[in-house]
C-alpha cells in the first residue's frame, strides 16, 4: 500500500495528461511538478516550455519560479515572452497547458486576479500573468486545484473558459476543440460534458466521497453515470516526485511548518553572529 | 525623434545614474523580472525618492511591494505580482490600492507586453490574440481607462482584431551580466521581457556585473541585448540582481526574501526593513557589507554559482580581404596596380 499526499495523487494522475510528444507549456508548483514527472515516466520526448522564454527544459529541481536556474541548465531554445505567445502559443502549437485554480464556474471560466469586489477587493490575487493566451490557445488545458473553489459567478474572469456553455467559445473565435478539458482538485477529477460544456465529476480519488464534493460547489454538480475511482500513485511516482520536488509533495502548509522555523532559526542565528 | 546615445564612456554610479535619467512623473519599465531583477537600480530610485512614476510591470516577486513601499509609484500595468501571503494577511500592494496610493491596469503577459514591442517597433498599436476580448482583462479599465485595449478591421479579410497601444516609456532599468563602456549589454538566461522593455524605451540604464572590454563583445555579438546607442548609462554593480539570480553569477536568495516577506506583512515592518535595507545603505556596496555584516557573509558565499560554461560560438571564415598581403585580388585575379591599369584601360572613371 503506497502512503501519498494530497498533492501527490493530483501530480500522479495530471502527469497522465501529457502524451509523449507533447509541447507543454507549463508554470510552477503542482504544474511543474506533473510535467517533469511525465517526461520522466510516459512521455519522454515531450517538450517543456515556460513563458519567460525558456523552450525544451529539463529542471534538475523544482523550480522556485518559470525562470530560476533550475530551468536554464541545458535547454534547446533561448527566446522571449513574445516569442512564446506569438509564435508558439498563437501558432497553435501548444498540446497541453497546465494551470492552477482560483475561482472557476461551471463553464470552466476562471479568476486568477481578485476576489471580491474590483476595487473594493477582498483579496487580490496573482494576477492573470499568461493564463488567458495559454488557456485560450492550446489544444487542451489541464486544471489543478488546491485551495481554489468553485463559484456560481467569477468576481472577475482573467481566463475565459467555455463562457456560457455550448458553442459560446468557439462562436467568440477561439481554435476549435481548445478548453479546459479535465481538472484535478484534492478529491477527485472532474471533466466537461461534451455539449453543454458544463463541468462534471467524473471521478474520485480513494477515501473521498460525492456528497464531500457537492458541499464545496454552489450549484447541483452533476455527476458522471459511472462515478470511477481514480488509482492511487505508484511507488515510482511518488518516489520520482518526492526527489523532484519534495516541498511540492508536502504541500504549501506543510512544506512552510517545516522549513520556516529553520530560515528564522538561520536569520536570528547569523543576526546575532553578525552583531556581535 | 528618438535620441541617440553616442558618447563613448557612459560609465557612473547608480547614484548618479538615476539622478540624472530618471525624474519624478516619468513612465519606467522594469527590464527583466524574476530573473535578473535590477535590485541595485531599483533600490536607488527609492533612495532618490523619485514621486508618480508609472510603472510598467511584467510579473514581480518583491520588487514590485518595495517601490510601493517607497511611494514612488502612481500608476502601475502590471500582469503578475506574487504573493505568498494567505486571505487574512494585507499584502503591500493590497495596502497602496486601499489607500488610493496607486492606480492600477490589470494586463496579461502577452497584452502588456506586446504594447512595449509596439513601442520599440514605432508602431501605434499590434494586434494581440483576440480571445482576451472575452476576459474581463479587457473590459475592466482604470490607469489607462480609453487607452487599454482597441479593436480594428483587418483591411485583407475583414476580420476583427483586438489591439493595444504602443507604449515608449521614459526609461527602461536593466541588470545584465556584462557591458562594455559604451552600454552594449549582454544578457543571457531568460529573457522574458528584457528585449522589448529596452528598446521600446526613450532611455535605458544598465548596470552589471562586470564591465568588459569591447573585444569581449564584438566576438559575442549573440548575446547582446540592447545595442550601446540605446543606452544612456552604465553602472558596474556586483551583486546587482541580489536577492534575484544571475547565471553564472549567483542564485537568488531565498531566506533573505522571506525576511522581506514576513516583515512587510505589517506595515511598520515594511518600514523597517525599507530603512535598514535601502534608506539606511548609500549605495550597493553598502548593501553588500551590511549583508555580509547582519547575514555573514558565508550566506552570499553559499549562492555562488557553479560555472557551466556555454561552448564558444566560431564566427570563423577564410577572413580574405578584398586584396591579400600580396595585394592580389582574388576575385579579379590581378594586383592591385593591375586593377587600377584595367580601371583606366575600360574607361572606369569619370573625367573631372
Amino acid at each position: 500500500m503506497v502512503r501519498y499526499t494530497e498533492s501527490e495523487i493530483i501530480v500522479a494522475n495530471a502527469a497522465r495528461e501529457i502524451v509523449d510528444g507533447d509541447i507543454v507549456v507549463i508554470g510552477q508548483g503542482i504544474p511543474m511538478a506533473a510535467g517533469v514527472l511525465a517526461k520522466a515516466t510516459h512521455a519522454p520526448n515531450c517538450i517543456i516550455l515556460t513563458e519567460a522564454g525558456l523552450v525544451g527544459i529539463d529542471p534538475f529541481r523544482n523550480p522556485l519560479h518559470i525562470a530560476d536556474p533550475t530551468c536554464t541548465h541545458g535547454y534547446a531554445y533561448s527566446c522571449d515572452m513574445i516569442d512564446v505567445f506569438a509564435t508558439i502559443v498563437n501558432r497553435g502549437l501548444v498540446d497541453v497547458t497546465f494551470l492552477g485554480v482560483g475561482q472557476i464556474d461551471r463553464y470552466g471560466n476562471m479568476n486568477s486576479t481578485v476576489f471580491g469586489d474590483y476595487d473594493d477587493f477582498h483579496m487580490r490575487m496573482m494576477g492573470a500573468g499568461g493564463a488567458p493566451e495559454f488557456f485560450g490557445y492550446a489544444r487542451k488545458a489541464v486544471l489543478t486545484m488546491r485551495g481554489g473553489r468553485f463559484v456560481e459567478k467569477l468576481d472577475y474572469v482573467s481566463s475565459p473558459g467555455y463562457l456560457d456553455g455550448y458553442d459560446a467559445r468557439e462562436r467568440a473565435g477561439f481554435p476549435p476543440g481548445s478548453g479546459p478539458k479535465v481538472l484535478y482538485s484534492t478529491r477527485g477529477v472532474f471533466r466537461f460534458e461534451e455539449e453543454s460544456k458544463e463541468i462534471y465529476l467524473d471521478g474520485l480519488f480513494p477515501g473521498h466521497s460525492r456528497e464531500e464534493v457537492q458541499a464545496e460547489v454552489p450549484w447541483g454538480l452533476k455527476v458522471a453515470d459511472e462515478l470511477k475511482t481514480l488509482p492511487p500513485p505508484t511507488l515510482e511516482e511518488v518516489d520520482l516526485i518526492r526527489h523532484f520536488a519534495p516541498e511540492i509533495a508536502a504541500g504549501r502548509r506543510l512544506q512552510l511548518e517545516l522549513s520556516l522555523p529553520i530560515i528564522l532559526e538561520a536569520l536570528t542565528a547569523r543576526s546575532q553572529e553578525g552583531n556581535q | 525623434m528618438l535620441q541617440k546615445w553616442m558618447d563613448e564612456d557612459k560609465r557612473m554610479s547608480a547614484n548618479e545614474a538615476v539622478e540624472l535619467f530618471v525624474s519624478d512623473g516619468d513612465s519606467m519599465v522594469i527590464a527583466n523580472c524574476l530573473y535578473g531583477t535590477p535590485y541595485a537600480l531599483l533600490h536607488e530610485v527609492i533612495r532618490q525618492h523619485k514621486k508618480d512614476l508609472t510603472v510598467f510591470q511584467q510579473g514581480g516577486i518583491d520588487e514590485l511591494d518595495q517601490l510601493l513601499l517607497g511611494k514612488c509609484v502612481s500608476k502601475l500595468a502590471v500582469a503578475y505580482n506574487f504573493r505568498v501571503a494567505g486571505e487574512r494577511i494585507e499584502t503591500v500592494l493590497e495596502r497602496a490600492l486601499r489607500a488610493g496610493e496607486v492606480e492600477l491596469e490589470d494586463y496579461s503577459n502577452y497584452t502588456l507586453l506586446t504594447m512595449l514591442q509596439a513601442g520599440a517597433m514605432g508602431y501605434p498599436f499590434l494586434p494581440v490574440m483576440s480571445g482576451i476580448r472575452e476576459s474581463d482583462v479587457y473590459r475592466v479599465e482604470r490607469a489607462f481607462k480609453g487607452q487599454k485595449f482597441g479593436e480594428v478591421e483587418c483591411p485583407f479579410t475583414g476580420e476583427k482584431v483586438a489591439v493595444v497601444r504602443g507604449r515608449n516609456p521614459d526609461v527602461a532599468v536593466l541588470h545584465v551580466q556584462r557591458a562594455d563602456k559604451f552600454g552594449n549589454a549582454q544578457l543571457w538566461g531568460a529573457l522574458i521581457n528584457s528585449k522589448w522593455a529596452c528598446l521600446a524605451s526613450d532611455k535605458v540604464i544598465v548596470s552589471c556585473e562586470h564591465i568588459v572590454d569591447s573585444d569581449t563583445i564584438t566576438r559575442t555579438p549573440h548575446l547582446t541585448l540592447v545595442p550601446g546607442f540605446r543606452v544612456c548609462a552604465v553602472v558596474e554593480e556586483p551583486w546587482g540582481a541580489h536577492p534575484s539570480e544571475l547565471l553564472g553569477f549567483y542564485d537568488y536568495d531565498m531566506p533573505f526574501r522571506a525576511l522581506f516577506f514576513m516583515q512587510t506583512m505589517s506595515e511598520e515592518g515594511g518600514k523597517a526593513w525599507m530603512d535598514e535595507w535601502i534608506y539606511g545603505l548609500d549605495d550597493r556596496r553598502v548593501y553588500l557589507q551590511h549583508y555580509c555584516d547582519r547575514l555573514g557573509l558565508d550566506y552570499l558565499e553559499e549562492l555562488k554559482a557553479r560555472p557551466f560554461p556555454s561552448i564558444p560560438a566560431d564566427y570563423g571564415c577564410t577572413g580574405r580581404g578584398a586584396w591579400d598581403e600580396e595585394d592580389m585580388s582574388f576575385n579579379f585575379q590581378m594586383k592591385y596596380d593591375q586593377f587600377i591599369q584595367a580601371m583606366e584601360e575600360k574607361g572606369g572613371f569619370v573625367d573631372g
